[in-house]
């Protein structure tokens, strides 16, 4: 595994997002086509990123450490924190273009397009812990707990663990 | 005091500096905080920073969420440099991302190197058959979340622009199942579909 490369795969996939899990499909498609990580590594880290603290993109840093070790988890430190220092361009350039339709125009299409595939992402994780009536129902009790507001991610996936623990 | 000190400041010209200590052990609490992620770590900022201390304007803040929102990767980190920036310049941005980054990170990487020592145990196997499905139904919400936000600002425009939004969304998933396309072509594709049709928009308005 070339460290460079693995390192640029993960800053594109950050650098073309528009939130933290924005790079979720981009990473996903170059490191498990080069088999540098697994449908499995990717729900793990998916799965720590919402647990832990901080903004949910950190679970690249869990994948980085889940695929190349502590180095990997360094590289994908600096990988999703460089990229937001660009806001410091965005700012500038932005008192110009601000109502410009067309900036608005791409920055909506990049955000649908990366929220559709996001989506299939998704489904190819659902995959990976069996297409069961049981893993379907988890699924949509998470979702409907999620929606309530009301309910911490971390008592979710507590729940769900819990779940996974009793009901065979 | 601490918010009376700060108030008097802001009603004079010159925009106050914390010192860059003082700022990154403000970061750091909020760090330690955010567990839950996003929407909750933003009301954290704002209560430390606008509410608390009145270091920011609401309005100062409220421009800078915005701006994070364009900026590339994560939101939060963007809001943190700006701010940062805001109240310390460079060296306000390195504390504040020190700040904001050290309890989270250290806690991601313990967390993960814990699972990966303990997985091959079977009762963590058979969590993990709980939480993969959990963590697909909490990601469908936030995409589902996104969506409806894009999908929101398109319905204000019309229907032409919503059935627009509903393609770029449907399609850009298809096409990549179907064709196995680089992603990041998919995703400047639709940019720049999105870009043309909003210059189209901003013709006709």
């Amino acid at each position: 595994m070339s460290l460079w490369l693995y390192f640029w795969l993960l800053l594109k996939g950050s650098l073309f997002s528009m939130s933290g899990l924005g790079n979720v499909p981009s990473v996903h498609a170059d490191l498990t086509a080069r088999g540098w990580a697994t449908e499995r590594q990717f729900a793990e880290a998916l799965a720590v990123g919402q647990v832990a603290p901080g903004p949910n993109g950190l679970w690249v840093i869990s994948l980085g450490y889940l695929t190349a070790g502590g180095r990997g988890a360094g590289l994908a430190l600096l990988a999703i924190t460089l990229p937001p220092l660009l806001v410091l361009a965005v700012e500038r350039l932005y008192r110009r273009v601000r109502h410009h339709p067309a900036v608005e125009g791409f920055v909506r299409g990049l955000g649908l397009a990366a929220v559709g595939i996001f989506f299939w992402v998704l489904l190819g994780l659902l995959r990976t812990a069996g297409l069961t009536p049981r893993s379907l129902l988890i699924t949509l009790a998470a979702l409907g707990l999620g929606a309530t507001r009301r309910v911490p991610a971390i008592v979710i996936l507590a729940l769900a663990a819990l779940a996974g623990v009793i009901v065979r | 005091m601490d918010d009376l000190a700060a108030r008097r400041r802001r009603s004079s010209q010159a925009p106050f500096r914390p010192s860059l200590f003082h700022l990154g052990r403000v970061w750091l609490g909020i760090g330690w905080q955010s567990f839950g992620g996003g929407a909750s770590t933003f009301a954290l900022i704002e209560r430390a920073v606008v509410r608390e201390r009145g270091w920011l304007t609401e309005a100062e803040y409220v421009h800078d969420v915005a701006l994070a929102q364009l900026s590339p990767g994560i939101n939060l980190l963007g809001l943190t440099i700006l701010i940062g920036r805001r109240l310390g310049g460079v060296g306000g941005i390195f504390v504040s991302l020190l700040g904001l980054l050290l309890p989270s990170v250290t806690i991601t990487v313990l967390m993960t190197a814990a699972y990966a020592r303990l997985q091959h145990l079977p009762a963590v196997q058979s969590a993990l058959r709980g939480v993969i499905p959990a963590t697909v139904g909490l990601g469908l919400l936030t995409a589902a979340n996104l969506a409806r936000a894009l999908l929101a600002a398109a319905r204000r425009e019309g229907r032409m622009s919503l059935c627009f939004s509903l393609i770029l969304l449907a399609g850009s998933g298809l096409v990549l199942a179907l064709w196995h396309p680089p992603v990041i072509l998919v995703l400047c594709g639709a940019g720049l579909l999105g870009a043309v049709a909003g210059r189209g928009r901003g013709k006709t308005a």
